[in-house]
C-alpha cells in the first residue's frame, strides 16, 4: 500500500502536473486554431509560426528592457495587426472561391514557410533561452514544482476562462457565433462580417503569440519551435471537434495527460505516434470530433 | 453517364475531335517539348561530363513522380493529400531493403515497392476515404505522421540514420543492360519511366475512369445518381496514386545509395504539394515541370543563400492566388488564346 502511495506521489502526480502545464499551453494554441476554424473554416497552418513569432518578439522586447508582465500585454497587441493583415490580404482573397478550404490551407502553409525562414534570417537558427521570469519553486505534497509552471497553469486557466467569457457572454462573442452559424443572415442583421472575420483571425493569432511569450522560458526559442507544438495542437483541435471551444479544452488536457502518463510506460519517442494514432482514429470514427462546432451548439 | 456530360465536366483544354495530329491536346505538346528539352539537357551534360547536374535532374524527376501522384488526387479528384510522402518513403525503404538484403535486382525492387504501395494504399485509402474535404487532408497528414515517426523510432530500419550502403545495380533489358552508377544512363532510364508514367496516367485520365474522377471533383453528390460508386473510384485513384508514389520512391535509393526517414516527413509531402501548385494542378505535366524548376531554383538560390524557403514560399503563395492552374496552366491558356485568334482570322 505504501508503495502504491509513493508511486502515486512521486511518479504519477509529478508527471500529471507536468502534463497539465503542457496541456494548458497546448489548449491556448488550440483555442486560436479552433476559433479560426469554427468561424472562417480556415485551417491555419501558419499558427505554429505565429507562436514562434510571439516568442521572438518577446525576446527582442525583453532585450530592449521591457519587463515580463508588460510583454504579456504588449506582444499580443503587436500580433493583432499582423493577424488582421494576414486575413485581409491572404485569406479574404480566396475566401469566396469554391475550393477555399484547400486554398486557405495552402496559403497559410506558404505563409508559415516564409515566416519560419524570415525568423531564421533575422535571429539565426540557434536556440535561445530567455531567463526565467519567476524564479524558485514550491513544495506541494512533497513534490517540488517550479513556480513558473504553477504560474503558467494558473494564468493559462484564467485566460481560457476569459476567452470563454468573451465568446459566450459578450456582444462581440455573439457576433462571432452568429457569423459562424450563418454569415449571410448575420450580415443582413447588421453584423460587420468581414471585420468580424479579420478580427477573429487576429484574435487567434494574438493568442498564439501570447502562448509563445508564456512558453519561451520553458521550451526555449528557435525558429522551428512551432512545428512540434502545432502538430499536438492540431491533434487536440481534431479530437475535440474542429471549431469547438470546450472540445479544445477537454481534448487538450486529456491528450497531454495521455502523452505524459504513457511516457512512463512506453518509450517517450512512441508517444507521438500514439497521439497521432488517436487523431487518425477519431477522424475515422467521428470526424466532427467529440464536441459540436462554434455557433452550432 | 452520357459522353457529352463527362466531356463538359472535364478540362476544356483536353482533346477535342479533329484529325489525328491535332487530337493531341496542347498539354501533350508541352510534354513533348519538355521531353525534347530534357534530352537536350542530357546531351549537353554528357558532352561536358557533368555528373552532378545529371544526378540533380534525376532526383527532380523522381520527386516529379511523387508530385504526379499528388496531382492525380488533387487535380483530378479534388482530394488534397498532405501525406503522400508516406507511400514515397515506403517505396524507398522497400526498394532499399530488397536491394541490400534480398538481391540487387532492379525489377524485383520495383515489383516489391509496387506491391507494398498497393497494399498500403488500399489500407490508407479505406481509412482516409471515410472523410471528405479538409478532414481528408488532415487524416492523410496524420497517417503519414504515424508512419514516419514509427520508422524514425525503429532500430531495425536504421531509426533516424536511415539505411545506408544500398548497392548500385545493373538493370537488364533482355540483351541490353544499364548501370545505376552511370549518371547519364540512369537519368535516361528515369526520364523514360517518367514519360511512360505521364503517358499512361494521361491516357487513364482521358478514359472513362478519369472522366468519372472529374465528375467527382465537380460534384460528388451527383455522381451516385448517374450510377457510379464515388467511394470506389476515390479508393481506386488513391491506390493508384500510392503505387505511383511508391514506384517513384523505389528509384531514390538507386540514385543516392541511402534512404532516411526524412523521405516520409511532412516536408516531403508539403514539397510535393508546392510542386503541383506551382507547376500546374490537373495537368500531370505541371508537376514534372514544377519539380525541375523548383529543383533548379533551390540549387541556384541555395548557392548564394540558405534562405531559399522564402523565395519558394513567395512563388508558391503567388501561384495559389494568381495562377489557379500553375505555370503550365497559364502557358496553356496563353497558347489556347493565340490558337483561337489564329482560327478566327483565316
Amino acid at each position: 500500500m505504501a508503495d502504491l502511495i509513493d508511486y502515486l506521489q512521486f511518479v504519477l502526480a509529478p508527471q500529471a502536473l507536468n502534463g497539465l502545464s503542457l496541456g494548458v499551453a497546448v489548449v491556448l494554441m488550440a483555442l486560436g486554431l479552433t476559433i479560426i476554424f469554427g468561424l472562417l473554416d480556415v485551417i491555419n497552418m501558419a499558427h505554429g509560426e505565429f507562436y514562434a513569432m510571439g516568442a521572438f518578439l518577446a525576446l527582442t522586447l525583453a532585450g530592449l528592457g521591457v519587463g515580463f508582465w508588460a510583454l504579456l500585454v504588449l506582444v499580443p497587441l503587436l500580433m493583432l495587426p499582423i493577424g488582421w493583415l494576414a486575413e485581409r490580404w491572404l485569406i479574404a482573397r480566396v475566401f469566396h472561391s469554391r475550393d477555399r478550404h484547400i486554398l486557405t490551407l495552402l496559403l497559410t502553409f506558404g505563409l508559415g514557410m516564409i515566416m519560419e525562414d524570415l525568423l531564421k534570417l533575422v535571429y539565426g537558427p540557434n536556440t535561445q533561452r530567455p531567463e526565467n521570469p519567476i524564479e524558485g519553486g514550491t513544495e506541494i505534497l512533497g513534490m517540488f514544482l517550479p513556480n513558473y509552471r504553477l504560474f503558467l497553469i494558473g494564468f493559462g486557466l484564467a485566460l481560457i476562462a476569459a476567452v470563454w467569457v468573451v465568446v459566450f457572454r459578450t456582444g462581440l462573442g455573439a457576433m462571432v457565433r452568429a457569423a459562424a452559424f450563418d454569415k449571410d443572415m448575420a450580415s443582413s442583421l447588421g453584423v460587420p462580417v468581414r471585420r468580424v472575420y479579420a478580427g477573429t483571425f487576429a484574435f487567434g493569432v494574438a493568442l498564439a503569440g501570447l502562448s509563445g511569450v508564456l512558453l519561451a522560458p520553458i521550451y526555449s526559442v528557435f525558429p522551428t519551435m512551432g512545428r512540434d507544438f502545432i502538430l499536438m495542437a492540431f491533434t487536440v483541435v481534431i479530437v475535440g471537434g474542429m471549431g469547438s471551444i470546450q472540445g479544445a479544452v477537454i481534448a487538450g488536457l486529456l491528450l497531454t495527460q495521455v502523452q505524459a502518463l504513457s511516457s512512463l510506460y512506453i518509450s517517450p519517442v512512441w508517444s507521438d505516434p500514439l497521439v497521432f494514432g488517436i487523431m487518425v482514429l477519431v477522424l475515422m470514427v467521428r470526424p466532427q470530433g467529440l464536441f459540436g462546432r462554434l455557433g452550432h451548439a | 453517364m452520357p459522353e457529352a456530360t463527362l466531356r463538359s465536366l472535364s478540362d476544356p483544354g483536353r482533346a477535342g475531335p479533329a484529325s489525328r495530329l491535332s487530337r493531341l491536346a496542347p498539354v501533350h505538346w508541352l510534354a513533348l517539348a519538355f521531353l525534347a528539352a530534357a534530352l537536350g539537357f542530357a546531351a549537353v551534360a554528357w558532352a561536358t561530363g557533368n555528373g552532378f547536374y545529371l544526378r540533380l535532374a534525376t532526383e527532380a524527376l523522381i520527386f516529379a513522380g511523387l508530385a504526379m501522384s499528388v496531382d492525380l488526387l488533387l487535380g483530378y479528384t479534388g482530394l488534397l493529400s498532405l501525406g503522400q510522402a508516406l507511400y514515397f518513403g515506403l517505396g524507398a525503404y522497400v526498394s532499399a531493403l530488397v536491394l541490400r538484403d534480398v538481391a540487387p535486382s532492379f525489377w524485383l525492387a520495383m515489383a516489391a515497392a509496387l506491391l507494398a504501395g498497393g497494399v498500403a494504399g488500399l489500407i490508407g485509402g479505406v481509412i482516409a476515404n471515410r472523410v471528405k474535404g479538409v478532414y481528408f487532408a488532415l487524416i492523410t497528414f496524420g497517417l503519414a505522421q504515424v508512419a514516419a515517426k514509427s520508422v524514425y523510432n525503429t532500430r531495425a530500419l536504421g531509426a533516424s540514420d536511415g539505411l545506408i550502403g544500398i548497392p548500385q545495380v545493373s538493370i537488364g533489358f533482355g540483351p541490353f543492360s544499364l548501370d545505376t552508377a552511370d549518371p547519364l544512363s540512369f537519368f535516361l532510364l528515369v526520364l523514360g519511366l517518367t514519360v511512360a508514367a505521364y503517358a499512361g496516367l494521361a491516357y487513364l485520365m482521358d478514359a472513362p475512369f478519369g472522366r468519372t474522377l472529374a465528375a467527382i471533383r465537380a460534384n460528388e453528390k451527383r455522381v451516385p445518381f448517374l450510377g457510379f460508386n464515388a467511394w470506389r473510384y476515390k479508393l481506386a485513384v488513391y491506390v493508384l496514386a500510392a503505387c505511383v508514389a511508391a514506384l517513384a520512391g523505389a528509384l531514390y535509393p538507386m540514385l543516392r545509395g541511402f534512404v532516411s526517414p526524412e523521405l516520409m516527413f511532412f516536408e516531403t509531402s508539403g514539397n510535393a504539394v508546392i510542386t503541383v501548385i506551382v507547376g500546374g494542378v490537373g495537368t500531370l505535366v505541371g508537376p514534372v515541370v514544377g519539380s525541375l524548376l523548383l529543383t533548379a531554383l533551390r540549387s541556384v538560390v541555395g548557392s548564394w543563400t540558405e534562405h531559399h524557403l522564402i523565395v519558394v514560399g513567395v512563388i508558391f503563395m503567388l501561384s495559389v492566388i494568381f495562377l489557379r492552374k500553375g505555370l503550365v496552366g497559364a502557358l496553356l491558356a496563353r497558347l489556347g488564346r493565340r490558337s483561337e485568334q489564329g482560327r478566327a482570322t483565316p
